[in-house]
């Protein structure tokens, strides 16, 4: 079949959609990429190349300094110290491609060649790193000689930097702290902004658009406003029964507030939308608002349902600022996000423990959101009401 | 979920196997570089906190946390106290929080004075007492001008002292490679006139002599305001630079804009930087020092303060593979002595306990700096402290400059108001860099701090 018959069969429009939306993908996973790549190289490699070059051997400029002038031996006329430049340890080994003796020109001379540095003075570096430098008279350095080479290493990774992250003090601890403050902080608000969202559809009570505008309302409230006012009446109330304002109960309600009306408007969106019909025959059938709620709005909201906790739990989990008011900042109190934060220093911008962080946070958000991804896609509704 | 629980239960696993009880890193009356007597006088005179909580909230995450500890087990050890260290990464939102919602820790560890400031003005500091500000006088170097940094006012309207200096920065310096310098037969120059002399021999003999990096993500302009208070000290009196702050002179008097138009000649001119002018504002202040370790080298200096050797790479050796010199003055300004540049974090008590007290009379034994200095990046203007203890060479020399200055100044704009020093000031650096007019810039900060009376 010729490749013009096979365009035909598939045709145009829909290759460039086809086309269109790989390219998109391709572009969209990019930067994940990079920090997938980026989290299995050491710092020092982060600094001196781009992820890009980490799949093929990078050539990188090294110092190194040759034997003790002390070690030269003496051959007829010339003095000779020879060895490897691998030999010090300040270079790690790999295939040297070029050599130099001046800093500002590193691979001044190909590798295996001879180079005249004037004053009786000749060296040469081979590919393997071992070299010879010869005089025609003594040498009178104190210090073995500084040279400058150009090497290529093979591509090289490392677990280190999970290593680092995942065997620090107390991420343990953080992690069960996320786990407890997330999955209440997911539970609450769904459990309540579902019942608000059938009553706010379905029931019938005067003030009800009253309602319904200003749940949207708060929507727009920005949670940092709140931090201070809310942290005063926890304050207060911990001191009047005389416990602790820092808990878990309060970052639960915390987040529950916070999560609730954007919760309550999205589900009421949802269960608003479900076929009158169903509804009118439940009741026909006797049935009372909290069995209707229970028996048959809540079965068919579950995508809207999984939908919202998704957004919640990632939000919750995500969180830093909320949990460092609300739970404190103490080693035993930290999230996930606090103690990954702390990893990072006062100054930050340690990338490799950075990346290397953003893998290991991601895994818990990934497993809920597979978890709960089958709710999304079931259609529910399907054929649920004749001709509807 | 059983799976995330199970995760779970391996982290739990990890966990007990990395805690464990505090150790006391150097053990008392071992090594005679510390001053161990003011540990054993420290002991019996507060050993009587027991069980007593002590909670303290500063900057330092990371390494610094672990250095910070190491230091607060001495104080537990000693007193019995319970003293426990928190951070954040916004601690200075995070204080100010906890300080109006009612549940502010013992003691607020802060590296500005004029956030503190504001604190102390609110009536959410408790004054330390003339007696630590005398003692700070006679025991710490510039002891006054340590003061002045420590001083605001009060919910009363008076001034008290209320901030305890402990570990200390340098700003005035200039990093470089040493064996760089000796490869191209170049010399540390000593005046201001050299420093330019040797930058133009750099350039001519095809090198770079300078990196510059302002990026900093939010933060982004700040390392500009460093060089330019640096020039300011170099080219105006310290009485000129107290009026900057306090804004008696304007931002876009000739003084300011001629030490702004100092800091253009090295970081406007296109073959001084590496990179090129553009790169200035776009290259990360952490990832700019390592130009100097490239080879060919991408510069030969870098002007930054004493913290930046945590951002060299890990194998360099401080005083053989990089060292500093002091920012120099100008010889033709005699009149201006060696004015040194700094910054440091103050104690302040934000709920008072004995325990607080005590810490801040921990804070004045030796040993409390020596624990720090003898391990890294700590640098203290404290006199009684034992240089010896200091971890190497490079620092000890930085001590000595701290402890030496004829006029020590604080960074001008960590004691700005915020709205300008860690806002209009950084960026308008960065329009600076990015070609607008000096005296613009400096009339567009102004316009921000009128803004703010």
């Amino acid at each position: 079949m010729s490749a013009a018959a096979s365009l035909r069969r598939i045709g145009v429009p829909r290759l460039i959609l086809h086309a269109s939306v790989l390219v998109i993908c391709i572009i969209w996973l990019i930067p994940t990429l990079g920090i997938l790549v980026t989290s299995f190289r050491d710092a020092g490699q982060i600094t001196s190349s781009g992820w890009w070059t980490a799949l093929t051997g990078a050539a990188e400029t090294s110092a190194a300094r040759l034997g003790d002038p002390a070690s030269a031996r003496q051959d007829g006329p010339n003095y000779i110290i020879s060895g490897s430049v691998f030999d010090g340890g300040d270079v790690k080994s790999g295939s040297v491609v070029a050599f130099g003796t001046r800093v500002a020109a590193p691979t001044e001379f190909e590798a295996g060649k001879e180079a005249d540095l004037g004053d009786g003075e000749k060296l040469t570096v081979n590919t393997d790193g071992s070299y010879s430098y010869v005089k025609s008279g003594p040498f009178d350095d104190k210090r073995g000689k500084r040279i400058y080479l150009s090497i290529t290493q093979p591509p090289n990774f490392t677990l280190n930097n999970y290593r680092t992250v995942l065997t620090s003090a107390g991420i343990g601890q953080s992690f069960i702290n996320s786990l407890t403050v997330a999955i209440p902080a997911t539970i609450i608000p769904i459990l309540i902004a579902a019942f608000a969202a059938y009553a706010l559809s379905w029931m019938q009570f005067p003030g009800r658009s009253l309602i319904i505008a200003l749940v949207v309302g708060l929507i727009v409230v920005p949670l940092q406003m709140t931090l201070i006012p809310l942290l005063t009446l926890y304050n207060d109330i911990g001191n009047l029964f005389g416990v602790s304002s820092r808990s878990y109960v309060g970052i639960w309600l915390a987040h529950a507030a916070f999560g609730m009306p954007l919760a309550i408007y999205l589900l009421r969106n949802y269960i608003a939308g479900l076929p009158k019909e169903i509804i009118e025959s439940a009741r026909v059938d006797g049935a009372s608002d909290f069995e209707i709620f229970v028996k048959i709005v809540l079965p068919l909201s579950f995508p809207a349902l999984a939908s919202f906790s998704i957004f919640q739990f990632l939000w919750t989990w995500n969180d830093l600022l909320v949990a460092m008011v609300f739970l404190g900042t103490g080693k035993d109190q930290l999230v996930l996000t606090g103690s990954l934060n702390a990893l990072l220093g006062s100054m930050g911008g340690k990338w490799e423990i950075l990346t290397a962080s953003a893998f290991i946070t991601i895994i818990v958000p990934i497993i809920v959101f597979f978890a709960l991804q089958r709710y999304l896609v079931r259609g529910l509704l399907a054929g649920s009401v004749k001709g509807g | 979920m059983k799976k995330s629980f199970w995760i779970g239960t391996a982290f739990v696993a990890l966990l007990a196997g990395a805690a464990g009880a505090q150790e006391l890193k150097f053990a008392p009356g071992e090594d005679a570089k510390f001053n161990w007597k003011s540990y054993e006088d420290f002991k019996s005179a507060h050993g009587d906190l027991k069980g007593q909580s002590l909670t303290l909230f500063g900057p330092w995450r990371g390494e610094d946390e672990v250095l910070f500890n190491s230091v607060l087990a001495y104080f537990n050890a000693a007193t019995g106290a319970n003293g426990k260290y928190s951070s954040s990464e916004n601690y200075e939102q995070q204080i100010v929080i906890d300080t109006q919602a009612g549940s502010p820790p013992n003691i607020a560890i802060i590296p500005q004075p004029g956030l503190l400031a504001d604190l102390a003005t609110k009536g959410f500091l408790t004054p330390l007492g003339q007696e630590n500000a005398d003692w700070i006088k006679t025991n710490y170097g510039s002891g006054e001008d340590w003061i002045r940094y420590g001083t605001y006012k009060g919910k009363d309207g008076k001034e008290a002292y209320f901030g305890f200096p402990f570990k200390a920065d340098l700003k005035s310096l200039v990093w470089f490679v040493p064996e760089n310098f000796e490869e191209a037969g170049y010399e540390v120059p000593k005046t201001m006139e050299d420093l330019i002399k040797l930058s133009d021999q750099i350039v001519q003999d095809g090198g770079v002599p300078w990196c510059i990096g302002l990026g900093s993500g939010g933060a982004t302009g700040w390392p500009a305001t460093d060089w330019v208070e640096d020039m300011m000290l170099r080219t105006s009196s310290a009485e000129t630079y107290d009026k900057w702050v306090s804004n008696e002179i304007k931002f876009d008097d000739p003084a300011v804009v001629g030490a702004i138009e100092e800091f253009g000649k090295f970081a406007r001119n296109d073959k001084y930087v590496a990179g090129g002018v553009a790169a200035v504002a776009s290259t990360d202040f952490r990832d700019s020092p390592k130009g100097l370790f490239d080879i060919p080298p991408k510069c030969y200096m870098h002007h930054q303060a004493s913290f930046v050797p945590s951002f060299f790479p890990a194998d360099k050796e401080l005083g053989v593979d990089a060292d500093f010199f002091y920012l120099p003055t100008y010889a033709s300004k005699p009149e201006l002595g060696t004015p040194v540049l700094g910054a440091g974090t103050m104690f302040a008590i934000t709920k008072d306990s004995p325990a607080a007290k005590a810490f801040i009379e921990f804070l004045k034994t030796p040993i409390a700096h020596e624990v720090w200095m003898a391990q890294a990046s700590f640098l203290t203007p404290f006199k009684g402290a034992k240089t010896e203890a200091y971890a190497n060479d490079t620092l000890r020399k930085q001590g000595e400059l701290l402890t030496t200055a004829t006029t020590f100044r604080f960074d001008a704009s960590d004691m700005m108001p915020g709205k300008i020093g860690a806002g209009a000031f950084w960026t308008g650096m960065i329009d600076y860099v990015g070609g607008k007019d000096a005296k613009a810039v400096g009339g567009d900060i102004q316009k921000a701090w009128d803004g703010l009376k």
